[in-house]
């Protein structure tokens, strides 16, 4: 059944029946095993508590459409929620703060975008490299302790309401609908995709390709400190491990969206899917009371499954 | 040099083809050269456009065609050289330069994005510009893709993602993507190579119409015929240097050909078909595969080459995969001097057999490794008996096939990726010679490879026979069979339909039996 409907659908769509029956099929359990899961107060949580993931989930998506990775998104979103941390608690400056936390993720971006552009390092040593960096710094400019006394305008991001809908779903809105104009209406989306499908391509078309895949982590880098703003305004601390790990769920969240590690092959509806069921599966694991460590066993064990049945799919056709 | 001296003194750079304007020309490159590590890739070459004119670029693979035309699209940048573009001397320094004078280059490597649509692709790096500032008008880009897949005749939706096209359909979005250029000068290397041949004559239409307008087109054909249909005038590069022009009606495809090789293609080197076969090597009855053979029956005797040929799909690789044990057998016996075969590829590679594949790149080599490592991965058990991997003796056993086979390497540390198809060919070769295979099985042993280096591969695949092994040799050209064959088998849908004795042995019977019946 659905190999029929793969078939019969356009080809820009080859994953939406795994990673959709994976998102209903998970809902449809939790449903049945967890009598809190499926009421209006936690459906809605499911999604405040998808925004942080969505926002490097995005990002990342474009990333592997360039056949690259980045490891150091949680670390960088970690050091960059410090750095405001610190910044508003000493200013009681949300823009300040703000912009300290998106010069910290532009800054690791651009060393992030050099290393693989300009020095041709493979991504994942680059980003793994960039990850300890960021990492060992979050524990530097702490102290290793957590910074507390944040504001209540701070906190308000994330707890507060804007037109009657949780603030962090419209933040999350925004920015996919931002993502899907950057990737289907501009040139940069055009040759994100390019990137990964034929770089040579983009060189005879005289399209300067490293600059691009250089602003391609920036971008990354640029979400990881807005998504530092909700998770700081969330844990209403700067924790130096608060997002350590992150990466794993949003290149989680975008392979079981199915876009592909190689030719470009991205697909962004996908990856606010794959979104969706991770923060389904975290929420209803919770409900459930199961361990987090056991919760991260599942997400894996999700995306192998997912990529399997991708991978078969691909081999019968 | 005295292919040379043959040619017509009068085709300099100064003299415009009859049919074209007179005056200046409208592209014109003088004395341009380019380097690569180890390679002159081009050697003060000098040519000129004039428009309307279908210029012919011919040579062998590596004789400097493709750096050429990269030259030409400021894809690379030559080491010395002058460009003039309407008498004016001009820069190209880079692919933009190159477009702003009107080139426009069709690469036989598709230069597509695999999941852009064929719109995209058509305008990569020229998106339309939306009125809201920063997006892409993808109405207009829709629209004028549809009118260039239009002008090429190509019945595809321009929203179509070009991975789901097959080879001919993004030929022709190459095409289109050129023509929408405006281009001045377009530039094909071998255009026709993947189309059908409808889809031939609707490109050769296209380019009368280019040629009406002005537009001087620059052509790469390894196909006399299309040479002499569709030049004006022909230009022959070898080991990157200009070594003749000529006009069609004033040469012969034997002349131009003499010219590309610099001496005269030597297909029927003495080969001594009165040896007395030996002992049967492979014996094959009643094979059928999951790959859709059915009922092969055939015989290689020690001492033989025998042909396997057909039509592309007839099923001749399958055959070889399967004795090969690389295909799972569902029906019928395979012996291999005289033992049945069992197990996969490594147990045959046990049993004496080797297989040089049809993608010597992606199957017969490890690209990256060197020509040591390349000519030991076979022979690993033979060469180290106690399982261990000595450097040393790797080194020695790949300097004596090297000298053997005559490979042409800086050093068996050389890597295998360098060198030119006819050396990694014997590199493949080698690499069985060191296994201590005694049945070879050739699937299209001259792809790829230069004229000259082509004889030099028969010589090696009749040396290998005189010394007692026997060949099993698939190819499309019928004349490689009929020139070195000792008998051959016809395939024809997936089954074997006759045999052709050494003296039945022509082009003529092959085709005949090889076709399709209706």
């Amino acid at each position: 059944m659905t190999d029929q409907a793969v078939s019969s659908a356009s080809p820009r769509l080859p994953a939406v029946p795994g990673v959709a029956v994976a998102l209903a099929g998970l809902s449809l359990f939790f449903a049945l095993a967890s009598p809190g899961f499926l009421t209006a107060g936690n459906l809605s949580n499911v999604l405040v508590q998808s925004v942080i993931l969505l926002l490097l989930a995005l990002p990342m998506t474009l990333i592997i459409m360039t056949e690259g990775l980045d490891l150091s998104m949680g670390a960088v979103l970690t050091l960059a929620s410090l750095v405001l941390a610190l910044i508003v608690v000493a200013t009681q400056s949300l823009a300040l703060g703000l912009i300290g936390a998106l010069a910290v993720g532009l800054a690791f971006g651009l060393v992030n975008g050099w290393l693989i552009a300009g020095l041709s390092i493979p991504p994942f040593v680059a980003t793994l490299g960039t990850l300890g960096a960021a990492q060992g710094l979050a524990l530097v400019v702490s102290d290793g302790q957590s910074v507390v006394g944040i504001p209540r305008f701070v906190r308000l991001v994330y707890s507060g309401e804007t037109f009657g809908i949780p603030t962090p779903i419209l933040i999350g809105a925004g920015f996919y609908a931002l993502f899907h104009i950057l990737l289907y209406h501009t040139r940069f989306g055009t040759y994100v995709c390019a990137l990964g499908g034929n770089r040579d391509a983009l060189t005879l078309a005289g399209v300067a390709w490293k600059r691009l895949l250089v602003a391609v982590y920036m971008l990354g880098g640029a979400m990881a400190g807005v998504a530092a703003l909700l998770m700081t305004a969330r844990i209403n601390a700067g924790h130096p491990t608060a997002a350590i790990g992150l990466e794993f769920d949003a290149i989680a969240a975008v392979a079981l969206g199915g876009t592909s590690f190689d030719k470009g092959n991205g697909w962004l509806f996908g990856t606010l899917l794959g979104v969706l069921t991770v923060g389904v599966l975290r929420n209803g694991l919770n409900l459930m009371a199961v361990p987090s460590s056991v919760q991260v066993a599942c997400i894996g064990a999700l995306v192998i499954a997912a990529l399997l049945v991708d991978s078969l799919r691909s081999t019968r056709s | 040099m005295s292919a040379l001296m043959a040619i017509k003194p009068d085709f300099d750079t100064t003299s415009p083809p009859p049919a074209a304007a007179e005056g200046t020309p409208l592209f014109e490159l003088r004395g341009i050269s380019k380097t690569f590590p180890g390679v002159k890739a081009l050697d003060d070459v000098s040519f000129a456009l004039w428009p309307g004119e279908v210029h012919m670029l011919l040579g062998e693979n590596g004789a400097g065609k493709s750096s050429l035309m990269k030259v030409l699209c400021g894809a690379y940048q030559a080491d010395a050289g002058e460009y003039f573009h309407k008498g004016e001397k001009v820069e190209i320094g880079s692919p933009a330069d190159a477009r702003k004078l009107g080139i426009a280059v069709i690469f036989q490597e598709f230069s597509l994005v695999p999941y852009l649509d064929v719109a995209q692709n058509i305008f990569l790096g020229r998106e339309f510009p939306s009125r809201i500032p920063g997006l892409v008008d993808r109405r207009r880009l829709y629209r004028e893709a549809q009118a260039v897949l239009d002008l090429i005749g190509l019945d595809i939706d321009p929203r179509t993602k070009v991975h789901t096209l097959g080879v001919a359909q993004q030929q022709m979005v190459e095409i289109g993507k050129a023509l929408s250029q405006n281009a001045r000068i377009l530039v094909m290397d071998e255009p026709t190579a993947a189309l059908s041949d409808r889809e031939t004559e609707r490109l050769f239409a296209v380019m009368r119409q280019l040629q009406e307008k002005g537009v001087a087109i620059v052509y790469i054909s390894h196909r006399m015929a299309e040479v002499f249909a569709l030049g004006d005038r022909i230009t022959v590069l070898r080991d990157g240097k200009l070594v003749g022009r000529a006009r069609p009606g004033q040469t012969t495809p034997d002349e131009l050909v003499r010219m590309m090789v610099g001496r005269t293609v030597d297909m029927s080197y003495p080969r001594n078909f009165a040896q007395k076969p030996g002992e049967i090597a492979l014996e094959v009855r009643g094979l059928s595969s999951k790959n859709g053979i059915r009922d092969i029956d055939l015989t290689v005797r020690a001492g033989e080459i025998v042909g396997l040929c057909g039509l592309v799909g007839s099923g001749r690789s399958e055959v070889a995969r399967a004795i090969f044990g690389a295909d799972e057998v569902t029906a019928g016996e395979i012996s291999i001097f005289g033992k049945p075969r069992r197990g996969g590829p490594d147990a045959a590679t046990m049993a004496g057999v080797g297989l040089i594949p049809e993608s010597r790149k992606t199957e017969g080599l490890a690209l990256i490794r060197t020509v040591a490592d390349n000519l030991a991965v076979a022979g690993l058990p033979k060469l180290f008996p106690n399982k261990l991997f000595s450097p040393a003796q790797a080194r020695r056993s790949a300097e004596e096939l090297i000298k053997r086979l005559r490979i042409v390497t800086p050093s068996p540390n050389q890597s295998v990726a360098l060198l030119s198809g006819g050396n990694q060919q014997k590199v493949v070769i080698g690499k069985w010679l060191a296994a201590g295979t005694r049945l070879f099985i050739f699937d299209e042993p001259t792809r790829g490879i230069d004229v000259g280096a082509k004889s030099e591969i028969f010589a090696l695949i009749d040396q290998l026979v005189a010394d007692g092994a026997a060949v099993l040799m698939i190819s499309s050209e019928q004349a490689e069979i009929v020139h070195v064959c000792d008998r051959a088998y016809v395939m024809r849908g997936k089954r074997i339909v006759g045999e052709l004795s050494r003296s039945e042995l022509s082009e003529e019977n092959i085709v005949r039996m090889g076709m399709h019946h209706d």
